[in-house]
């Protein structure tokens, strides 16, 4: 075992794959590896082994976007950093209507695998344009895979499944987990997508969450607990392909679900999960089930106005004792 | 005889224009007969620009194309029945008909993947070029309009190309020259301006004259190759007359080789673009000038490409509609 950050266990999937394949290429480099906390000598030592395959484009969205998918369907592994998830709007039409699409209009002719990998969430002071958390929109978009990983090991893990991956797969990454330890196996490894994790278990409600919720709902986990409430905290950790058997089967358990995600609810990922469940489980929930997410409102920038809507783990814990009356 | 072809392959070349050509009244006839649904964009009256650009292409060359795509296909040498068969949406298309007349690609012909957003492609075409600028093999070739440069995406292409010295033929058909349906808003005075503002070298060249247009794409391709930067070749067009229309027609009729020598009898409606603008009535008009082939060679070409196109529409008019299941397969590699 060895104790890393979240952002030493991407770096370290990402110089895995470099090193062991000659395709792989990294596309917005600088604010992937600089600036994240790493040891200097760590991110020199990045820039001397692979730096003819690290590329710090023009701020080009679009044509980033669409230069990958090109180089994909070439036979290259492209790694795109686009930085702030709100960036890659500017690439929207590239992603959604051409990476996502190629391999299923082609009927199988043509393969893009590359990864799209941005920084989401409500990181402290962003505003509406730098706290977003697209995730539901890309669910929405068939012919992309989605990975939110919540610690250091499923970050490197599933970072390595996401680059050995055929298909694009979009990697998104909560500012906030970035400084986040974890203990992550030695060397070199994978976690297979569509595989949920119980970071916890419990027995009287199952919480499904998502990226820095998962660090939420830990932490209500433990304030619950203290009042004799074990809450079971699941991480799908990948949302296509999403493991809705390990959802069901908590819920199955405990009769009760809470979904918390920090996107806005209409239309989330957590309305999703929680439709998923009403079509198979619903005999075995005991209450309504519940989402703890944002309003639909853009994000405000004032410190108070942002917590007032952020989703954490006292909103989780409250929530909690209202399912059970407590 | 033109500096760059024997007279082989200037007739080669007419035969594969003329394909180009029969193809896509093949398609006219067909949607005629309702066989398919879906709006097409047909590429009569560009052939002299992509039959001579794209037969010089080799294995490992790219192309990217567009709505208007048929014709680049046919031109790469792409399975003309199952071309048509996947515009008729069938089985046996070359996309199992899940792209249609919008998306079809071929890989096996060095084709991308096709899009028909308006500057959709010309990104991927950056991409493909990095990727065979690090295999060390290969060009890129952009298909695209003249309305891609109203687009926002062109001009990151083009400055990524430029300052990262990719090996990119960035040809583009303009066909917004004259008449009622111009696409291009571009408030330059050139479409050229734009790459050469951003230090890409360009080329002017009439699209009607495919000797022209295979003279200027061989010099460029050979100096991409050789250097790794980015071309511009802006190839100007009269539109054909029938191109802006939601279901296709024979706007100026059916091609009829005696009009090659026989230019008396061109008149009607749109007999300026038959006498002036038809770039394989002018190709083979001065095959025919240069006594580089005789009427009986060019009916002989002829009588093949439309064997050929007979055999393709029996081929798809017998493929049958994919099954219901196929909607949900190839989402995922």
């Amino acid at each position: 075992m060895a104790r890393k950050t979240f952002a030493t266990g991407m770096l370290d999937a990402l110089g895995y794959a470099l090193q062991t394949d000659p395709t792989v290429a990294v596309l917005g480099a600088w604010s992937f590896i600089r600036d994240r906390g790493l040891p200097i000598e760590q991110e020199d030592a990045f820039f001397d082994r692979y730096g003819d395959r690290l590329i710090d484009p023009p701020t080009s969205e679009s044509v980033i976007a669409a230069m990958a998918t090109g180089a994909a369907v070439c036979g290259m592994r492209p790694f795109v950093n686009f930085g702030t998830s709100s960036f890659a709007f500017e690439a929207w039409n590239q992603m959604i209507n051409e990476t996502g699409n190629a391999h299923f209009m082609s009927n199988g002719q043509l393969k893009a695998p590359l990864v799209f990998h941005m920084y989401c969430g409500i990181r402290g002071g962003g505003a509406a344009q730098h706290s977003q958390s697209p995730q539901s929109m890309f669910a929405n978009a068939p012919g992309l895979e989605l990975v939110l990983p919540s610690t250091a090991a499923d970050a490197q893990g599933l970072l390595r499944t996401a680059i050995r991956s055929d298909n694009p797969t979009i990697f998104l990454t909560h500012t906030k987990l970035l400084q986040w330890m974890g203990d992550t196996p030695d060397g070199d490894f994978s976690i297979p997508f569509g595989k949920a994790d119980v970071k916890r278990a419990g027995r009287d409600v199952t919480v499904v969450a998502t990226s820095l919720m998962v660090r939420e709902s830990l932490a209500a986990a433990e304030i619950l607990a203290k009042e004799g409430i074990e809450i079971e905290v699941v991480d799908p950790r990948t949302i296509v392909p999403l493991d809705s058997a390990a959802i069901c089967a908590s819920v199955e358990k405990t009769g009760r679900l809470l979904v918390a995600e920090e996107a806005v609810a209409t239309c989330s990922i957590a309305s999703e999960i929680i439709t998923i469940v009403a079509e198979q489980s619903l005999h075995a929930l005991k209450a309504p089930p519940v989402r703890v997410a944002r309003p639909s409102a853009p994000l405000a920038y004032a410190p108070t106005l942002e917590k007032a809507v952020t989703p954490d783990a006292d909103k989780i814990v409250a929530a909690v004792r209202r399912m059970l009356n407590k | 005889m033109s500096a760059s072809l024997t007279g082989g392959e200037r007739l080669a070349l007419l035969e594969r224009m003329l394909l180009m050509r029969r193809f896509e009244e093949e398609v006219i006839s067909a949607a005629a007969a309702h066989k398919y649904i879906g709006r097409n964009h047909l590429y009569i009256g560009h052939e002299g620009v992509g039959g001579p650009a794209l037969v010089q292409l080799g294995a490992r060359d790219v192309t990217h194309s567009t709505h208007r795509n048929h014709g680049h296909m046919i031109a790469r040498g792409v399975d003309p029945g199952k071309a048509l068969a996947e515009i008729m949406g069938r089985a046996g298309g070359l996309c199992g008909g899940k792209g249609g007349t919008w998306h079809m690609t071929d890989p096996t012909r060095g084709f991308g993947s096709t899009s028909a957003m308006v500057g959709g492609s010309i990104g991927m075409s950056v991409g493909a070029g990095f990727a065979r600028k690090q295999q060390g093999e290969g060009v890129s070739v952009a298909l695209f309009g003249d309305g891609v440069l109203d687009e926002g995406i062109s001009y990151e292409a083009l400055n990524y190309c430029s300052k990262f010295s990719l090996p990119v033929l960035f040809l583009c058909e303009n066909n917004s020259q004259e008449g009622a349906h111009i696409t291009s808003m571009l408030a330059a005075k050139r479409l050229t301006d734009v790459p050469a503002s951003l230090d890409i070298e360009t080329h002017v060249v009439d699209g009607a004259d495919a000797e022209a247009v295979h003279g200027c794409v061989r010099a460029a391709l050979a100096k991409i190759r050789a250097n790794s930067r980015p071309i511009f070749i802006e190839a100007q067009l009269a539109r054909w007359p029938g191109s802006h229309q939601m279901r296709p027609e024979h706007t100026t009729g059916v091609t009829d080789m005696s009009l090659v020598w026989d230019e008396a009898r061109i008149t009607g409606e749109h007999a300026d673009w038959v006498r002036h603008h038809d770039p394989i009535r002018l190709y083979a008009a001065k095959l025919l000038a240069a006594g580089a082939a005789s009427k009986d060679e060019l009916l002989a070409i002829d009588a093949r490409v439309k064997n050929q196109m007979a055999a393709a529409r029996a081929y798809a008019e017998a493929s049958p509609f994919p099954d219901a299941s196929a909607a949900l397969e190839n989402v995922f590699a």
